[in-house]
């Protein structure tokens, strides 16, 4: 099969081009340590998470030296707890699951940002900088009300969130 | 119409010379094109993806 | 260089049958870019908020479906199945084997559609008890009428038929031809079909086994985790099935009307052979951020998704290459000095060049949607369909209209009604498009998202990235006003072409590749082959993930409700009917004792 030099001049650059892709996604995930939602969580009931020990009281957790876990429920049409309060200079696991239909979990302006499904749980851990408010939107169409559905995800100073923390049990 | 692609067409159909047709032209234009994507790639995946806040790590 | 001898007959005068079933074809294609665009253009000004009077925020999505399922699914489908009937037969130069199949499949996929457009659209009015509010993807548990269901179904089966008219066609050919070559464009028709096969077996079962019995009430809850895979199964080879007319035309058609010829057949099988191999097993790069599947079939689909990029990347160079040769042979010189020498002046060139150099943009946006990581940045944002108006908003419905413009006249003996609003047409759809989807990529970054009616919340304001959120929103406005325009002014013309009166010497030829297909290894014509090796690479990509999937959730889902339930009430109404008669028929007995008494 007859190949002009120049197609086989691009054709060599095109593969050098996809090995550079390639090779950039594994850069990312052993250098920088990105790593992608997968299927770490075992699947749940998604009419039982009334009873379900995470998911019957939607919260933030403190689980070791600035560890915490945020166990997050979406619905039509918004999020739980809102506002999600996490601490600066931390890190974070969110659990996300749905209650309904398909939603979508995603920190406006960040690299949070996942499919919630009904019947899984996602897991995403990410690390927390300065204090700063963001917003949390459904990026997955999930009904008529999809464009109300909102939450926020604010992280303060460490004194700030023992505070709330406290408060938010002494209520 | 029809026919034509069945029709074992042979190079001096052409007209002479044409086998030995470099598309340098085209060499040119696609090295540019290679060269914009090399770079906006790089942009993008390591200044603006890694940049951001909240790199998911786990 | 024009080859059109006064007095050659053009396609509708050898094969007047076929001639009509392309051009019902194309007409019904273009009936669904109208009700389309104007889809299109309510959404652009609503979604920015330029005017949201006309539809309500929660009708805006029933807006969105019609939008998607009349563009994405019947646009591009009926247009390719006309234009693969105009294919096959010009190049095998033979009529197909029985017009009445020809007419079924068309019926069965017109009236496909019809169903599924109703279900559709009678989500507008509030009398009908009737919706499909579910976009063109429909993820369950959100959930269609049966209809919506039932339509699709009908519309693939239809398909199925089409392609097999097309293969039964081609073996007819053969018999008659049994030591040649398979003509360039009735192997782009049988590869691309192939791959339509495997591809949408899984959404028929998807459709036939989940979605349509449990829309019935047969079943009361569905996977949503396999019924999405299901889908993106057939949905990513199905963007694939939108563009290889496009590729057909531009490897076949594009070359001569600039004057040239296709600078390689071989490598043009080769790239069709490769879309067959790799356009299914890459499903899963849509679903990077789903829960319940592992990272490492995620890696693996991005690394078939990436090797995909090659055939894309071989045409663009075989394609240019194909153009350069047409404007030398017009006496274009210089190292770039030839472009000027090209027809630009030609609607159905500009266009095509026009949707070819917007591929390569969509073709940056769509590496980024391929890698794996870097997705959180973009999933689900407004950057997505940014990506996807460039391919199959622009590098195929602009290469479909520029195409109308060479291949009606063909078909129908009448000339364009004005070459020149063509020429505006095309590069006004350039425009828009270059606006719009420059302005949806940019609100992509700053984490806007896509499918939603009020992309502003209350809450808090988008980052100032490449432009503001306000700013952008006005290009994005403006960009999908100036396509509207772009299609208003199509179809117009071509209901004016239709008023044309008929006229000789409109017959157009296509020459022969400078490679042709005796440089090509006989083993690329071995469609078992290449099929049998498809086949292989899908089942190496999905058993995995899909019996994971199983294995988690089960077939019929963990415990997940139906969003809005449809027909339960009305099965619930009727399982209670006999206990409620029996109820009123001993209340009237015991009524009728009293009165005896």
């Amino acid at each position: 099969m007859h190949i002009h030099a120049y197609e086989k001049l691009w054709l060599a650059a095109s593969i050098l081009l996809i090995l550079l892709l390639i090779g950039s996604v594994t850069y990312g995930a052993v250098g920088p340590g990105v790593a992608m939602v997968s299927d770490t969580e075992p699947a749940i009931d998604a009419g039982g998470l009334d009873e379900d020990e995470r998911f019957s009281e939607p919260r933030v957790e403190q689980v070791g030296e600035n560890e915490y876990e945020a166990y997050v429920v979406a619905y039509q049409f918004g999020f739980e707890p809102d506002p999600i309060v996490v601490p600066e200079n931390s890190r974070v696991t969110f659990y996300v699951t749905s209650r309904d239909v398909i939603h979508g979990f995603e920190v406006a302006g960040t690299n949070a940002n996942t499919m919630v499904v009904p019947g899984e749980v996602s897991e995403i851990t990410v690390e927390t900088d300065e204090p700063q408010e963001y917003g949390l939107i459904c990026n997955e169409y999930c009904g008529a009300g999809h464009h109300v559905m909102e939450g926020k995800v604010n992280v303060v100073s460490q004194a700030e969130f023992e505070e709330q923390q406290s408060g938010g049990e002494d209520e | 119409m029809g026919q034509n692609e069945t029709a074992h067409p042979s190079a001096d159909e052409v007209g002479g010379g044409d086998e030995e047709f470099d598309p340098i032209g085209t060499l040119t234009l696609i090295g540019i094109y290679f060269a914009i994507l090399v770079l906006s790639w790089l942009f993008i995946y390591y200044i603006e993806f890694l940049g951001r806040d909240l790199v998911v790590v786990g | 260089m024009s080859e059109a001898i006064e007095g050659e007959r053009t396609f509708v005068d050898k094969f007047p049958e076929e001639a009509a079933v392309v051009r019902a074809a194309m007409l019904g294609s273009f009936l669904a870019l109208t009700l389309g665009a104007i889809f299109g253009i309510i959404q652009t000004l609503h979604r920015t908020d330029v005017f949201r009077g006309l539809i309500s925020s929660t009708d805006y999505y029933t807006s969105l479906t019609a939008h998607g399922v009349f563009l994405a699914l019947s646009f591009t489908t009926f247009f390719l199945v006309g234009l693969f009937t105009w294919a096959i037969v010009r190049s095998l130069d033979r009529p197909l084997l029985n017009i009445k199949i020809t007419w079924t499949w068309y019926g069965l996929m017109a009236a496909g559609m019809t169903m599924t457009g109703i279900s559709i659209l009678a989500g507008f009015v509030d009398a009908l008890d009737m919706s499909a509010d579910v976009l063109f993807t429909f993820y369950a548990p959100l959930q269609a009428h049966p209809l919506f269901y039932a339509g699709l179904a009908v519309f693939i089966v239809g398909s199925w038929i089409a392609g097999a008219d097309w293969f039964r066609t081609w073996l007819a050919w053969k018999r008659e031809h049994p030591d040649e070559r398979i003509p360039l464009q009735t192997f782009m028709v049988l590869t691309t079909m192939a791959m339509w096969y495997i591809a949408s077996s899984a959404v028929a079962a998807s459709v036939l086994i989940f979605l349509l019995p449990w829309s019935l009430g047969f079943i009361d809850q569905v996977n949503p985790t396999l019924t999405r895979t299901l889908f993106w199964f057939f949905g990513h080879p199905v963007v694939y099935f939108w563009l290889m007319p496009a590729y057909l035309l531009w490897y076949t058609v594009l070359p001569k009307i600039a004057g040239g010829r296709l600078f390689s057949d071989p490598l043009a099988r080769v790239v069709f052979v490769l879309f067959l191999l790799l356009s299914t097993p890459v499903g899963i790069h849509h679903q990077y951020l789903d829960p319940g599947i592992a990272e490492g079939f995620k890696f693996i689909s991005m690394t078939n998704t990436m090797f995909l990029l090659l055939p894309s990347l071989l045409t663009a160079f075989t394609v240019v290459a194909s153009v350069e040769y047409g404007a030398r042979q017009r006496g274009g010189t210089g190292l770039l000095g030839w472009l000027t020498e090209l027809p630009w002046r030609k609607p159905e060139f500009t266009g095509m060049m026009l949707a070819g150099l917007m591929f390569a943009a969509g073709g940056f946006s769509g590496m980024v949607n391929a890698g794996m990581n870097i997705n959180y940045m973009i999933h689900n944002t407004i950057w997505v369909p940014g990506h996807f108006h460039l391919t199959v908003g622009t590098a195929v419905a602009l290469t479909f209209m520029a195409a109308t413009y060479w291949i009606w006249p063909q078909i129908s003996n009448k000339p364009i009604y004005s070459r020149s609003i063509g020429l505006f047409q095309v590069v006004l759809w350039f425009i828009g498009m270059a606006l719009m989807s420059n302005a949806m990529h940019a609100q992509g970054i700053l984490g806007v998202p896509r499918r939603t009616a009020e992309p502003e919340y209350a809450g808090f304001e988008y980052a100032a990235g490449f432009g503001g959120f306000e700013e952008l929103n006005i290009q994005i406005a403006i960009g999908g006003t100036l396509l509207f325009l772009s299609t208003v002014l199509f179809i117009g013309n071509l209901v004016l072409t239709m008023g044309n009166p008929k006229v000789s010497g409109l017959a157009e030829t296509l020459p022969p590749a400078l490679s042709g297909p005796d440089d090509a290894p006989r083993v690329l014509d071995n469609l078992r082959l290449w099929v049998g090796i498809a086949l292989v690479l899908v089942v190496l990509a999905y058993a995995l993930p899909l019996g994971a999937i199983i294995s988690r959730g089960g077939l019929l889902g963990p415990g997940v409700g139906t969003y809005p339930v449809w027909l339960v009430p009305a099965a619930d109404a009727l399982a209670n009917a006999p206990a409620l008669l029996t109820g009123v028929v001993v209340d009237a007995i015991a009524a009728l004792a009293e009165v005896g008494r």
